[in-house]
């Protein structure tokens, strides 16, 4: 490009410096690292080297890992913190309002995960609570699945976790309360019947198999927010002990959750900063063009300024639009089974050798999945015995 | 020169507007949210609410322990009234820690009664009946004869419930939360007493996280 006489180096230089001065405010627009951004200050040798905005995420991954291993006071504690953030009305927050911005990734806010990642810690952390003899508050953790599980778009999808509904009456009918209000919604979401409830039963079973949901971005800017399914090869799970066969069909899917909440709000804000990403960079192209053009084919003294304001015009949408992110929050609870399977049997107090087998969609054994394990019932009085078998247990992620 | 000047003025034009559509939401409503407020059960919200905290903990055990000593059963008692506590039981959508609100309304009675009612400690029943037993074998001393039954049978259960209301809507969530205790007559099963509190709180969460 050719300078005005004698006002090139001044122009090229004032351009560039321009260039720079906004790439400056672009970066001050996302503002200097927040506390959120920071290293958390802790004394938990597993969470050492996080950022403070991913403690929950953290939380989630080790609790669950935790509660697989038989750890449960640490999964109790680890759950409880998650549950402490994510269970509130987060407003008003730095970290929130600049992933709102144009400048900042979705991933900028404090994770706390989407709906099916909240409804899970609530799912697990009623797991013990019924194990630790309080199935009230086990069945408050179930309604909170159910509750988190209500914004999906489409009506049909909300509050349709079958499991958390039927625990929710079995919780109901140990509790000498009516369940059958409950029962009679997971049935509708599941689209079957569902086995009657035995208030005398003591041992609950809950089972998981399959990887869960995992995320990525799509989109042109990374706007869009999406989900890297597996289906798992085992569709069903049966756990034979005292000489039965007890059925773990499952009851919920994790990718079927993940993928049927519908747009959020947030999308809604990322489909807009990826619009205006892609229109400063028209602009930018259009400007930039039209300097070339001006300069070459213009008429007139002025031509020349005209092709430098274009020019710089075109430079600064171009930086804007650099600037800008529009990603996607793709940080995900990445230890999630897919499926969720459960029963209820009557057991007397004791020790139980038991297999867990899992089943193709074909009805073939998946022998490298097998479990062997032994199931100690409580004493009556005690409370019912829950006992918790993934197959993520045995082959972690 | 000031040809230049215009070019500039046009890109710092551009520029501003570039970076004011880049440091607000649009086209969404409250994007930062809506804080969650305390409301009285009886007003009208424009959503519903949110869960059980401190302060809501600590007024309705005010309120029950209150309660509990205006009853004339325990106010004009002839001999001291001896109470067992049965957990509170939880039908809302929060997990709680149970215990707190029994063992509140305990301590508030215990000081404001001033020695009016006494509360008999049947969840610690297994360490006191071992203790009984180490004395019945001459394990450890006894002041007094340890094979005459001296644990004290309940006049009055309390005991509690929470119940729970959740609406959710685009603008946002409310809960309303009822408290509810009661006073019940060991002997006769009559309840003596019962009183309820109500709370309801509502809020928006950050567009965010929406």
């Amino acid at each position: 490009m050719q300078f005005p006489s004698g006002g090139r180096p001044r122009a090229a230089t004032s351009a560039a410096g321009l260039a720079a001065l906004l790439a400056l405010l672009l970066s001050g627009c996302v503002g200097p690292p927040l506390p959120t951004d920071r290293e958390l200050v802790t004394t938990d040798p597993k969470l050492i080297g996080i950022p403070a905005r991913d403690k929950v995420l953290w939380q989630y991954r080790l609790g669950l890992q935790a509660l697989r291993a038989g750890r449960d006071a640490e999964a109790r504690e680890r759950l409880d913190d998650a549950i402490l953030t994510m269970g509130g009305i987060i407003t008003g927050t730095a970290d929130a309002a600049r992933a709102r911005s144009l400048w900042a990734a979705e991933g900028a806010k404090t994770f706390i995960g989407e709906p099916y990642e909240r409804a899970m810690a609530y799912y697990y952390r009623g797991i013990l609570y019924w194990r630790d003899g309080q199935p009230d508050n086990a069945r408050a953790c179930f309604r909170s699945v159910q509750f988190l599980d209500s914004a999906a778009e489409d009506a049909s999808y909300r509050g349709d976790y079958v499991l958390a509904d039927y625990l929710d009456g079995l919780a109901s009918v140990k509790l000498a309360a009516d369940g059958a209000d409950a029962r009679a919604r997971a049935e509708k979401s599941a689209g079957r019947e569902l086995p009657e409830y035995d208030p005398a039963a003591n041992v609950l079973v809950f089972a998981e198999w399959g990887r869960g949901p995992l995320k990525y971005a799509d989109g042109q800017a990374g706007e869009k927010l999406r989900f890297n399914l597996a289906d798992s090869a085992a569709r069903r799970a049966v756990l034979t002990v005292a000489g039965q066969a007890v059925p773990l069909p499952p009851y919920d899917d994790l990718n079927f959750q993940a993928t049927t909440r519908g747009g959020r709000v947030m999308d809604y804000i990322l489909d807009r900063k990826a619009v205006f990403k892609d229109q400063a960079g028209t602009l930018g192209d259009v400007a930039l063009t039209g300097a070339i053009v001006t300069h070459e084919v213009g008429r007139g003294e002025d031509k020349d300024k005209a092709a430098l304001a274009l020019a710089a015009i075109g430079l600064i949408s171009k930086v804007a639009s650099g600037a800008a992110n529009a990603s996607a929050d793709t940080r995900a609870w990445d230890n999630l089974p897919q499926y969720l399977g459960f029963a209820a049997l009557r057991l007397a107090p004791g020790e139980y050798p038991a297999t867990l087998r899992f089943y193709s969609a074909e009805g073939r054994v998946l022998s490298a999945h097998t479990q062997e394990l032994v199931i100690r019932v409580r004493e009556g009085g005690a409370g019912d015995t829950v006992v918790f078998l993934s197959e993520l247990a045995k082959n972690p992620q | 020169m000031n040809s230049r000047i215009r070019s500039f003025s046009c890109a710092g034009l551009a520029f501003g507007a570039l970076s004011l559509a880049g440091c607000y939401s649009p086209g969404v409503e409250n994007p930062s949210g809506v804080p969650v407020v305390e409301m009285r059960p009886d007003e009208r919200g424009f959503v519903a609410g949110t869960g059980v905290e401190s302060q809501d903990l600590v007024a309705v055990t005010d309120k029950m322990a209150r309660g509990i000593l205006g009853v004339p059963e325990i106010a004009q008692a002839k001999t001291t009234p001896r109470i067992v506590l049965d957990p509170v039981i939880n039908e809302t959508r929060f997990p709680i820690n149970k215990d707190i609100f029994n063992d509140r309304i305990v301590n508030q009675l215990m000081e404001r009664a001033g020695g009016k009612v006494r509360f008999l400690a049947r969840d610690r029943m297994k360490a006191l009946e071992r203790e009984n037993e180490l004395k019945r074998s001459g394990q450890v001393t006894a002041s007094s004869d340890p094979n005459v039954v001296e644990f004290r049978g309940a006049d009055y259960f309390l005991t509690g419930k929470l119940q729970g209301l959740t609406t959710r809507t685009s603008q946002g969530t409310s809960d309303y939360v009822m408290y509810s205790f009661e006073l019940i007559d060991a002997r006769t099963s009559e309840i003596v007493w019962r009183g309820s509190s109500e709370i309801k709180k509502q809020g928006l969460e950050d567009a965010a996280y929406r």
